[in-house]
């Protein structure tokens, strides 16, 4: 059972990294022009709230240092539509959720990233920009 | 080179979606009736109306590529810019991309949302979830374009369709020049003119085929093409861009930089 579930998720990954291939250059504006791919940002904490709005989902996530100082990091996501057609619901993510978010931090220094990959409050990895629509000109499923 | 990247997009997109499918308790069971725009499009004949035209009504996903419509050139041909539009598409900032700003992307560049085709007899309108929530006009009735003098330039332009066989053939002037073709910044003036054939090939495709004719910024004129896939099970969702567009404060890098 343990092994099925590796199995899958490691199914998730390597599809999510093709995914990323193409979301630089395929989201709403210009990707490069806003954040820094040679960047990562990963950081655990307190979803504070979820916006559900376009051009972009955003998750809002309050993130305790060693310090003990709080700081609130917006996280960039795809719109709903992708989000919802690609099999999020309302609660995959819920405000008061312990998160892991990884992604593309903005260039201007900004606590602002686009998502890449996040850790669910139950452990599962899901992409933060999940396909979809999203294809840039190309056809689609 | 470029083609080799576009069909990763594509085998990307589509096993991006395979993938996060495979999560059912992430997806939820409220969701997979929308999953990936919906199942794979549907194969068979093109379906006709009672008058034994092509029945083009339905959800579609695909259109040219809003990044750089160069990758939808046709085989053999060229976009060559006046020297003044060349000009202008290097002085262009992605923050300034109207597209980027919530304002309509214009004729032919498409958000990747997916867009409904509604066929009447008299008028066709093409509905867009994005970008941004709106829709085109096409005439159907045999009328002749707007008069200059009744029309002021616009992001839509002016249509008027007729059928060709079995493709749709829609002519459009009347623009304004303010949208991009992508988000490259290649750029247009008021003279444009394009000239669409929409071919539906089976009961799953519609390709479109399109001639962008603009003396003002291209020193010939160009033909683009693209296929769309229907997507019956798929349905439109609201799609306000302006209601939370924090992008292009962050944007501040040179046009280059994509």
């Amino acid at each position: 059972m343990r092994l099925t579930m590796r199995t899958k998720v490691g199914v998730v990954t390597a599809g999510f990294e093709l995914v990323l291939l193409a979301l630089p250059a395929l989201a709403h504006h210009s990707f490069a022009a806003e954040y820094d791919s040679n960047k990562k940002v990963n950081v655990t904490g307190t979803v504070k709230k979820v916006e559900w709005t376009n051009p972009h989902s955003r998750m809002y996530l309050e993130v305790k240092d060693a310090k003990g100082t709080v700081t609130l990091w917006n996280f960039e996501f795809g719109s709903p539509n992708h989000l919802f057609r690609a099999g999020w619901t309302r609660n995959t993510v819920k405000e008061g959720d312990q998160i892991t978010v990884e992604g593309f931090p903005a260039k201007d220094g900004s606590h602002l990233a686009q998502t890449r990959q996040v850790t669910l409050a139950d452990g599962r990895k899901v992409p933060g920009f999940a396909g979809g629509a999203d294809s840039g000109g190309a056809p689609t499923q | 080179m470029r083609t080799r990247f576009a069909r990763l997009l594509i085998i990307a997109s589509a096993l991006g979606i395979s993938a996060w499918a495979q999560e059912p308790a992430a997806a939820g069971a409220n969701a997979p009736a929308r999953r990936g725009g919906g199942p794979a499009a549907p194969s068979g004949p093109v379906p006709r109306l009672a008058n034994g035209k092509p029945d083009l009504n339905g959800l579609l996903n695909g259109g040219p590529s809003s990044q750089d419509i160069g990758l939808n050139l046709m085989t053999g041909e060229q976009i060559v810019l006046t020297p003044s539009a060349e000009k202008l598409m290097k002085e262009r900032r992605p923050k300034d991309d109207p597209e980027a700003n919530c304002l309509p992307a214009g004729v032919p560049r498409m958000a990747p949302y997916p867009w409904r085709i509604v066929q009447q007899s008299t008028h066709i309108f093409i509905l867009f979830e994005a970008n941004i929530h709106s829709y085109r006009q096409i005439l159907i009735d045999g009328r002749q374009h707007t008069p200059e003098a009744n029309r002021w330039p616009s992001w839509y332009g002016d249509s008027i369709g007729s059928w060709d066989g079995d493709t749709l053939v829609v002519d459009t002037v009347g623009f304004n020049d303010r949208f991009w073709f992508d988000a490259k910044g290649h750029p247009h003036t008021d003279q444009l003119h394009t000239i669409e054939r929409y071919t539906r090939k089976d009961l799953g495709t519609l390709v479109v085929e399109t001639t962008i004719i603009d003396p003002g910024a291209y020193v010939k004129p160009f033909k683009i093409s693209y296929s769309a896939r229907y997507a019956p099970k798929d349905e439109l969702m609201e799609y306000i861009c302006a209601e939370n567009n924090q992008d292009v404060t962050h944007i501040s890098t040179p046009t280059g930089l994509r």
